[in-house]
C-alpha cells in the first residue's frame, strides 16, 4: 500500500498532496492572486511558492496523519510550466527525497490532471478535454501514450479568458475565469466574435485581439455591457472546444468524455459538453474545483501509478522543463 | 564533479575550440576557505570591476570586443554545511536544473568536505548577478527545508 507525496507549483497555484491506493489523504493548496488588471510573473510567483511550500508540506502530512517514514515516494511536477516556480517546488521535493532517502518521481503535469480525472470519476477510457490557463489539448489514450488529437496552435483558452479579464480589470480572486463565469450569467447580448477552429485544432490569439479592440469601442458607446462580452466570449470559445472534442470522439468511436484542468470548473462549459455528449449517446465526466484546478494530489496520483509500474527519476535527470509534451511519457501502467 | 548544464553549452559555443569557454580567463578555485560563507568576484570584463581595465581601439573600456563564447565574469561561493551528507544533499537538489541563459551563464557545483562550492562563469555581469540572486533564493529554500524536515535519515 504505497503512499505517495506529490508537489505541484507550475503556475500560480501551489499544492502538496498525499495519495495512498486511490485515496486522497490530504490536498492543501494556496493560490498567488495578483491585483485586477495584472497577471502573475514567474519571479513573483516563485517567491510566493517558496514562502508557503514548507507550511503546506507540514499541513499535508498532518492532515494525512502520516510521518515521513510512512511516505514511499516523492512525486513532483517536472513540467510543463513556468521555470522559476517549477524550480522552487522541485528543489524541495529533491531535498526531502534525499533527507528521507525515498525515491523521486518527475511527473508530467498534464498526465497528473488525466490520472486524477480517471481516479475521481471512474471513467474507463475517455476522450479528454484538458483546458487550463496554460494548456488546451484534446487527448486520447492509445498504445501506451496519451496522444494529442487536437490542441491550441497559439494560446490556451484559459490564457485568453485571463487576459481578457485584465482588460476589463476583473478581479483575479479567486480566479479571473471564475469571475468571468459569474458575469457571463448576467450577459444578455451575443456579440459576434471570430470563430477559429482549424481542423482538429483551435486558435485563440485572434479572438483575444479582436475582443480587446471591441471592448474599448463598444463599452464606450454603450453598445454592450462587460457582462455581454463575458457571455459572448465564453459561448464562442467553449463552442470551439466542444467541436474539436466531438471530432476526436467521432474519430475514436469514444463513448466517454472527461474534462480536466482549471477551465473545466466552468459550469457553462460542462453544460455545452453535456449537450454534445447526449446527442452522441456518450457520457460526460468532470471533477470539482478541488481536482480541476492544479493540486498536489493529482501529481501524487500520477506518481503512484508510475511508482507501481517501476518508474524512477534519478537526481541527475530530475531537472525541470518548461516544455513537456503529454505524449512524451510512456504510459506503462495502462494496457 | 558533474557541472550544471550551462557550462557545457557555453564551452561548445566558443567556435569549436571545445574547452575555451570552460577554462576561461580565470579558473575557478573551489574548495573551502574558512568558516562562514565566502565569495570572490573576479571581474575580467573590460571596464568593469576595480582591478583590470583593457581599453578598446576608441580608448574607452566598452569598445573592446569580447571573444564570442568567452566568459570573463567569474564568481565563487562557498557554503558550509553541518556535514558532508547535507552538503551533498544540497548539491543534489540545486544542480539538476539548467540555467535559463545556458549560452551566456554557467555554474558548477562541487562538494569538498562539508562545503558546497559554487563557481559561476558568465559573459556579462548582469546575467551573472541575476543567476546568483536566483541561486541564493533557492539555496535558502533548501536550507530551510533541511532545517525543518531534517536531519537526514541514516543510510
Amino acid at each position: 500500500m504505497p503512499a505517495v507525496l506529490g508537489f505541484e507549483g507550475s503556475a500560480n497555484k501551489i499544492g502538496v498532496g498525499v495519495v495512498r491506493d486511490g485515496k486522497v489523504l490530504a490536498n492543501p493548496r494556496r493560490t498567488y492572486v495578483t491585483p485586477p488588471g495584472t497577471g502573475f510573473l514567474p519571479g513573483d510567483t516563485a517567491r510566493h511558492h517558496r514562502a508557503v511550500i514548507l507550511d503546506l508540506l507540514q499541513e499535508a502530512l498532518t492532515e494525512a496523519g502520516l510521518t515521513s517514514e510512512d511516505i514511499d515516494c516523492i512525486a513532483y511536477t517536472k513540467g510543463p510550466g513556468m521555470g522559476a516556480p517549477l524550480v522552487s517546488v522541485a528543489v524541495v521535493a529533491r531535498t526531502v527525497a534525499q533527507l528521507w532517502n525515498k525515491p523521486l518521481l518527475g511527473v508530467n503535469h498534464c498526465i497528473g490532471h488525466i490520472e486524477m480525472g480517471r481516479l475521481i470519476t471512474g471513467a474507463t477510457n475517455p476522450t479528454v478535454l484538458y483546458v487550463s490557463g496554460g494548456n488546451t489539448q484534446v487527448i486520447a489514450y492509445s498504445e501506451h501514450r496519451y496522444r494529442i488529437f487536437g490542441e491550441t496552435i497559439d494560446i490556451a483558452v484559459g490564457n485568453c479568458l485571463d487576459r481578457f479579464a485584465r482588460v476589463l480589470k476583473i478581479s483575479n480572486d479567486p480566479s479571473p475565469g471564475y469571475n468571468i463565469e459569474q458575469m457571463a450569467k448576467r450577459g444578455k447580448k451575443l456579440v459576434e466574435l471570430p470563430y477559429t477552429v482549424k481542423g482538429m485544432d483551435v486558435s485563440f490569439s485572434g479572438i483575444l485581439s479582436f475582443i480587446e479592440d471591441v471592448a474599448q469601442r463598444m463599452l464606450s458607446t454603450g453598445e454592450c455591457t462587460p457582462e455581454d462580452l463575458c457571455f459572448s466570449l465564453q459561448e464562442t470559445v467553449f463552442a470551439m472546444l466542444v467541436e474539436i472534442t466531438e471530432r476526436a470522439m467521432a474519430h475514436c468511436g469514444s463513448q466517454e468524455a472527461l474534462i480536466v484542468g482549471g477551465v473545466g470548473c466552468n459550469v457553462r462549459l460542462q453544460e455545452m459538453m453535456e449537450t454534445m455528449c447526449q446527442e452522441r449517446g456518450a457520457r460526460l465526466f468532470a471533477t470539482d474545483e478541488r481536482f480541476c484546478i492544479d493540486n498536489g494530489a493529482m501529481i501524487a496520483q500520477a506518481g503512484w501509478e508510475m511508482f507501481q509500474a517501476g518508474h524512477r527519476t534519478p537526481l541527475s535527470e530530475s531537472g525541470i522543463t518548461q516544455r513537456y509534451r503529454t505524449d512524451e511519457v510512456e504510459v506503462t501502467w495502462r494496457d | 564533479m558533474q557541472e550544471a548544464g550551462g557550462d557545457a553549452g557555453g564551452g561548445s559555443r566558443a567556435g569549436g575550440a571545445g574547452s575555451q569557454g570552460r577554462r576561461g580567463v580565470g579558473g575557478c578555485r573551489g574548495g573551502p576557505r574558512s568558516a562562514g560563507t565566502t565569495s570572490a568576484a573576479d571581474h575580467r570584463a573590460p571596464g568593469v570591476g576595480p582591478a583590470q581595465h583593457s581599453l578598446g581601439p576608441g580608448g574607452d573600456p566598452w569598445s573592446s570586443a569580447q571573444r564570442p563564447g568567452s566568459r570573463p565574469c567569474v564568481f565563487t561561493l562557498n557554503v558550509p554545511f553541518p556535514s558532508a551528507l547535507e552538503a551533498e544533499i544540497a548539491r543534489g537538489s540545486l544542480a539538476p536544473d539548467a540555467e535559463p541563459h545556458r549560452g551566456a551563464v554557467g555554474k558548477e557545483l562541487t562538494v569538498s568536505g562539508s562545503v558546497l562550492a559554487v563557481c559561476w562563469r558568465a559573459e556579462d555581469c548582469r546575467l551573472l548577478r541575476i543567476s546568483i540572486v536566483n541561486f541564493l533564493d533557492q539555496l535558502s529554500l533548501v536550507m530551510r527545508t533541511m532545517q525543518r524536515f531534517g536531519p537526514p535519515v541514516a543510510r
